[in-house]
């Protein structure tokens, strides 16, 4: 088996999340392959577009809802905005899924603090409904920072967790950036739960079993730091704070070399190795985050 | 006769002998190139360079090439473009030898890349001896000498040379020219072990490894890689020429307006693009960020795969800002103190 070839998947529904960011849901054209494709929330594929070129994406579906998987693709250059001319019907191609994925078995009966920043909520979101849907998780939490109203993924999905999130065990708030009437409306209902702000202004008032909590984090590189901070302030183990980074990546499977991050000490590939990590294996490969 | 493990191939069946291993495949072996080396295809034996140092490209191009299509697009899908062809590589080094068990390490990995694997299934490696130069500092690293990874080694004798049969498919060659080989004597152990004496003595450079990773990694904020950002050109000939580098880019072009390949081709860490993602964020976006990372990177002991440089001194020979690799860690460890 050629582990470069890529299998076709149909184009079942493409919407519109934000001017930026569009929603694929798709299924392979083979029911064998269709079958057989399981993953875990934290992986990611690679998209194939046949002639132009290959880029990941994680998934943003659960493996709890079977039959489709679906990705959140934000155009940003060359091949993301071929993809977003992709309507329903089209054929990509896609292989995977790769990379570790979060260790949902291991966190099971913690509390979940999911802590997402812009396009970081994509494999949140696998995470949120994976813990949803199986219910084997005890308190959920989602804090989700947002630049606008208009940037806001899944909206639909948020806005309603944020009225009935608490029937489910789930917390969700929401920070956002710049204002607008729409954020000063949601503010208004769901005060104190959406304010202006940083994803790291969620914290304030809240208080986590630490150790009975596991915090998934996954955003833009500059919020780790921050948000980390956060965690370690509240004494939260380095071993129960997971990570999902972002590099380069050409080949999804220890091949190309372009995601080999660290020193001497310690060489991990993103790809392979990630691209979920600990936070105490950031401390101990240098240049992780 | 039966082979053993060491046989003797006494100088006046060598080339006969030479002669005999076309048979196995297409072969290729060091040729002089102007001032350079190169693995080139030769047709006899007088073409060879059997005291040359070392080749620009290492026996890697075989099997990672520079420029590799891997996928041909028709109707819509990917076919896999896979000719292979039987090929002997004649006259490899041990370092080199031990260059392409890391690449191994690499691609024989799971998922196994089905190119590689093929290219390295028929090919044939015959090493031999050699003498380092200035650049040479694989007995640091203990690559001086291979155990495993090839079918036959010939180390030189004053009248022959002294073959180890590394392989089943060693064996078989040998074994076909059983009437060119003879039994190894006293004498000739006498010799062999000489030579290697004289080789172990000839090494100018030594490469320090005591603590080496802990001393590494706590030198990131070393003065010395500033120095080193302003001397070094950022032209990427070290990664082209090691054999241990294996970064590749992709790309996808169209031959014709209906038939379009997927092409791999060597990338180095010292492209600013190597750690550009999407938006413009960049991992390593200075040349010190790049510089180091690739001393980083070499110098990794990869608990599988062992130690990610082999000290065969290509680095050094074809940096145009004569940069040596040695010099600069032990600069490096010489700052921490
Ligand atoms: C594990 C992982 C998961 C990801 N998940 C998502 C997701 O869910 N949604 C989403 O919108 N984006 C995601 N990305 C980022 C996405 O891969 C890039 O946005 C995309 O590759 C950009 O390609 P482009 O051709 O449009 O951009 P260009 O800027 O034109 O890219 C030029 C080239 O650089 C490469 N490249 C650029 N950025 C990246 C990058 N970040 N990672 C790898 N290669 C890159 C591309 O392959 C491309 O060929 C993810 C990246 C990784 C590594
Ligand atoms: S780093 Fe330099 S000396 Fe070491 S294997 Fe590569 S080219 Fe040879
Ligand atoms: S060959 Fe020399 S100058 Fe060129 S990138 Fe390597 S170290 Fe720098
Ligand atoms: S993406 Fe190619 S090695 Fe990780």
């Amino acid at each position: 088996m050629n582990p470069f070839q890529t299998y076709d998947a149909r184009i079942l529904e493409v919407k519109e999340l934000t001017p930026r960011e569009k929603l694929f849901t798709l299924r392979f054209v083979d029911p064998e392959i269709n079958k057989e494709f399981t993953y875990k929330p934290g992986q990611f594929v690679i998209v194939d577009i046949r002639g132009f070129g290959e880029f990941p994406i994680s998934l943003c579906s659960s493996p709890t809802r079977t039959g489709y998987f679906q990705l959140c693709v934000r155009r940003v250059g060359r091949m993301t905005k071929y993809m977003h001319t992709l309507k329903e019907g089209d054929i990509i191609g896609i292989r995977g899924p790769y990379g570790n994925g979060f260790p949902m078995e291991e966190m099971e009966g913690s509390n979940l603090l999911l802590v997402a920043g812009g396009l970081g909520m994509a494999p949140l979101r696998s995470v949120l409904w994976y813990a949803l849907d199986s219910g084997k998780y005890e308190q959920i939490y989602l804090f989700y920072g947002t630049k606008s109203y208009e940037d806001i993924l899944f909206r639909d999905e948020i806005i309603h967790l944020l009225k009935h999130g608490e029937a489910m065990n789930c917390r969700v708030k929401l920070a956002y950036e710049v204002e607008s009437p729409s954020c000063i409306y949601l503010e208004k209902g769901f005060a104190p739960k959406v304010c202006k702000g940083v994803v790291t202004d969620l914290f304030r008032g809240e208080e986590f079993d630490v150790e009975n909590t596991y915090a998934l984090i996954c955003g833009p590189p500059v919020m780790y730091k921050f948000v980390i901070k956060e965690l370690l302030d509240r004494k939260l183990s380095p071993g129960r704070i997971y990570m999902t980074l972002e590099r380069r990546m050409r080949c999804g499977i220890g091949k190309c070399g372009h995601c080999i991050v660290g020193t001497s000490t310690s060489i991990k590939y993103i790809c392979k190795d990630g691209p979920v990590f600990t936070y105490w294996e950031a401390l101990s490969t240098r240049g992780l985050i | 006769m039966i082979i053993l493990r060491y046989v003797k191939l006494p100088s006046e069946n060598f080339e006969e002998f030479f002669n005999s291993l076309k048979r196995w495949g297409t072969v290729y072996a060091p040729v002089k190139q102007g001032n350079i080396y190169a693995f080139k295809r030769v047709d006899t034996l007088g073409e060879v360079s059997l005291n040359y140092t070392r080749t620009m490209l290492p026996p890697k191009k075989f099997f990672v090439r520079p420029k590799d299509t891997l996928l041909k697009l028709k109707n819509g899908r990917w076919e896999e473009i896979r000719e292979v062809k039987k090929i002997v590589l004649f006259g490899v080094h041990s370092c080199d030898i031990h260059g392409l068990q890391i690449l191994d390490k690499v691609y024989l990995n799971d998922p196994v890349d089905p190119y590689y694997k093929a290219r390295r299934e028929n090919t044939i490696i015959i090493g031999i001896s050699c003498m380092p130069d200035e650049y040479c500092f694989c007995k640091s690293l203990g690559t001086h000498f291979a155990m495993h990874g090839f079918d036959l080694f010939l180390h030189e004798l004053p009248d022959g040379w002294l073959v180890r049969v590394g392989s089943v498919k060693g064996h078989e060659i040998a074994w076909v020219n059983e009437s060119l080989f003879e039994d190894v004597t006293e004498e000739d152990l006498k010799h062999f072990k000489e030579f290697e004496e004289k080789r172990s003595a000839s090494f100018k450079k030594h490469l320090n490894k005591e603590g080496l990773a802990d001393m590494l990694d706590l030198a990131f904020d070393s003065p010395v890689w500033k120095r080193y950002e302003r001397i070094c050109l950022g032209c990427g000939n070290c990664n082209m020429v090691c054999p241990t580098c294996r970064c590749y880019e992709v790309c996808d072009y169209w031959i014709n307006a209906y038939e379009a390949v997927r092409v791999r081709r060597y990338d180095s860490c010292f492209m600013e693009t190597h750690g550009l993602v999407a938006g413009g964020h960049n991992f390593r976006p200075t040349r010190l960020d790049r510089f180091r990372h690739r001393y980083y990177c070499k110098s990794y002991f990869d608990p599988s795969a062992g130690f990610n440089c082999v000290g065969c001194g290509r680095c050094d020979e074809f940096c145009p800002a004569k940069i040596e690799h040695v010099k600069v860690l032990d600069e490096v460890r010489e700052a921490l103190k």
